[in-house]
């Protein structure tokens, strides 16, 4: 019964989020996002009568429409790095550095786990992979998430809707993948589907109407000035304030 | 694999930082208000604390100064607004802190040669900066600022202590040399 009303409320959530998206031409802005919506939500509805036909094909169609999804959800955030960080190359290099820096962590934490027992990849089940993969996934959310704040990236309120909604969704994702049984259909199971139903909410708040980014003029910024000397600046006026704060401690 | 411990310890020091931290930037955030209660309206005439402020502030001479005076109300009095004073300079150094990595970040953003190195090492050393006003803050306020000099000297003794006994006790534990057979 939970389960019925958690899949239909997000069929229904999901068409609701669509027409919105149609009605305030986000739908072009935002095409991989709208595109991933649209993915789910054509997977529910297939889902929703495969389900009643054969269970076990079922089975196959949901493991099948998770794994696109989450290759389509990868999309998005890359939607989101690319159109928040268009006007900040500086800030757009920070992100895919420490980006690729969380991917070399996970390699290597992926490559001592096969030395230490080289048949790990062998026993985990589609369960555990998709919990390692939206794990992955919501550090890299987290990290650009980080990148941002630090630099007070203004994201506008469409791009901060999507950006916390899928975040929340990935997040609540993995961490019921992490106590999901594997099966039953307890509260860690209903946790995972309703986990995307409480995503539209910033969703549908944040993308009700369309609100133009505001753009940064560049020259108001100080893109003249060379980084080296500006970075050399600061780095004497911050170890210039730490002599001070020393010598509070040691008067 | 990391025991337990280890990792409970770990998490504690990392959740004790990140607090310290945020301490640091609510004081930070506290500075920024008192100036702005200023009613400055040039962002550049933000007046910096002098430098020799914080010796008379943190050093003992004005404390002998007022107890030399033989009045207990005189130097409560004293050691109250000591520790005002002490904790406006902490809030306006950390403020000042604060919007200096603040035009560094509006500059670094959309600069096109950002070095990650430089820019990892810089933030490093703002986050290193806000801990400690942080924790010079919580100091200030628990035992006020010629406690903190109590402390710090309290602190460099017993790691002075502690080096001696790891010192004393890897003397102890390492294997002794066994003597060389034909050795003279």
């Amino acid at each position: 019964m939970l389960s019925q009303l958690i899949w239909s409320s997000s069929i229904v959530l999901g068409i609701l989020l669509l027409v919105r998206g149609l009605q305030t031409r986000l739908v072009s802005q935002y095409p991989f996002f709208f595109g991933y919506v649209c993915f789910v939500l054509f997977g529910d509805i297939i889902s929703f009568f495969i389900s009643h036909w054969n269970q076990h094909v079922y089975l196959y169609a949901f493991w099948i429409t998770e794994f696109v999804g989450l290759l389509l959800g990868c999309l998005v955030v890359f939607e989101i790095y690319r159109i928040g960080l268009a006007g900040y190359p500086g800030t757009t290099r920070m992100a895919r550095n420490a980006l690729a820096l969380l991917f070399v962590v996970a390699a290597a934490k992926g490559l001592v786990d096969t030395v230490s027992s080289p048949g790990w990849w062998l026993k985990p089940n589609t369960i555990e992979l998709e919990r390692m993969l939206r794990t992955t996934e919501a550090l890299a959310i987290v990290t650009l998430a980080l990148v941002c704040l630090i630099y007070s990236i203004s994201f506008g309120k469409n791009l901060r809707g999507i950006l916390l909604g899928y975040g929340l969704y990935v997040s609540a994702l993995a961490v019921s993948l992490t106590f999901f049984p594997g099966e039953g259909h307890g509260f860690w199971w209903h946790a995972l589907s309703a986990s995307y139903v409480v995503a539209f909410f910033p969703w549908l708040i944040h993308l009700w109407s369309f609100q133009k980014v505001q753009v940064v003029e560049p020259a108001a910024e100080g893109t003249d000035r060379d980084y080296q000397t500006v970075a050399k600046a600061t780095r004497q006026r911050l170890q210039g304030e730490r002599g001070q704060l020393a010598r509070a401690v040691r008067s | 694999m990391i025991s337990a411990p280890v990792t409970l310890l770990v998490g504690l020091l990392v959740i004790g930082s990140g607090l310290l931290v945020a301490q640091g930037l609510a004081s930070a955030r506290k500075g920024k208000v008192q100036f702005e209660a200023l009613l400055l309206e040039d962002d550049s005439a933000f007046p910096a604390c002098p430098s020799d402020l914080v010796n008379r502030i943190f050093f003992a001479d004005d404390s002998k100064f007022i107890q030399a005076a033989n009045s207990p109300h005189l130097a409560e009095l004293f050691r109250r607004e000591r520790r005002q004073v002490a904790l406006v300079w902490v809030q306006q150094t950390s403020a000042s802190i604060h919007r200096v990595m603040h035009d560094h970040k509006r500059i670094a953003r959309v600069s096109k040669d950002l070095d990650f190195e430089t820019e990892v090492k810089l933030l490093w050393l703002y986050s290193e900066l806000m801990l400690l006003c942080g924790a010079l803050s919580l100091a200030v306020q628990a035992v006020g600022p010629l406690g903190v000099r109590r402390l710090a000297v309290y602190a460099h003794a017993h790691s002075q202590r502690l080096a001696q006994v790891q010192q004393s006790f890897q003397a102890a534990t390492r294997p002794r040399e066994l003597p060389r057979v034909g050795a003279a």
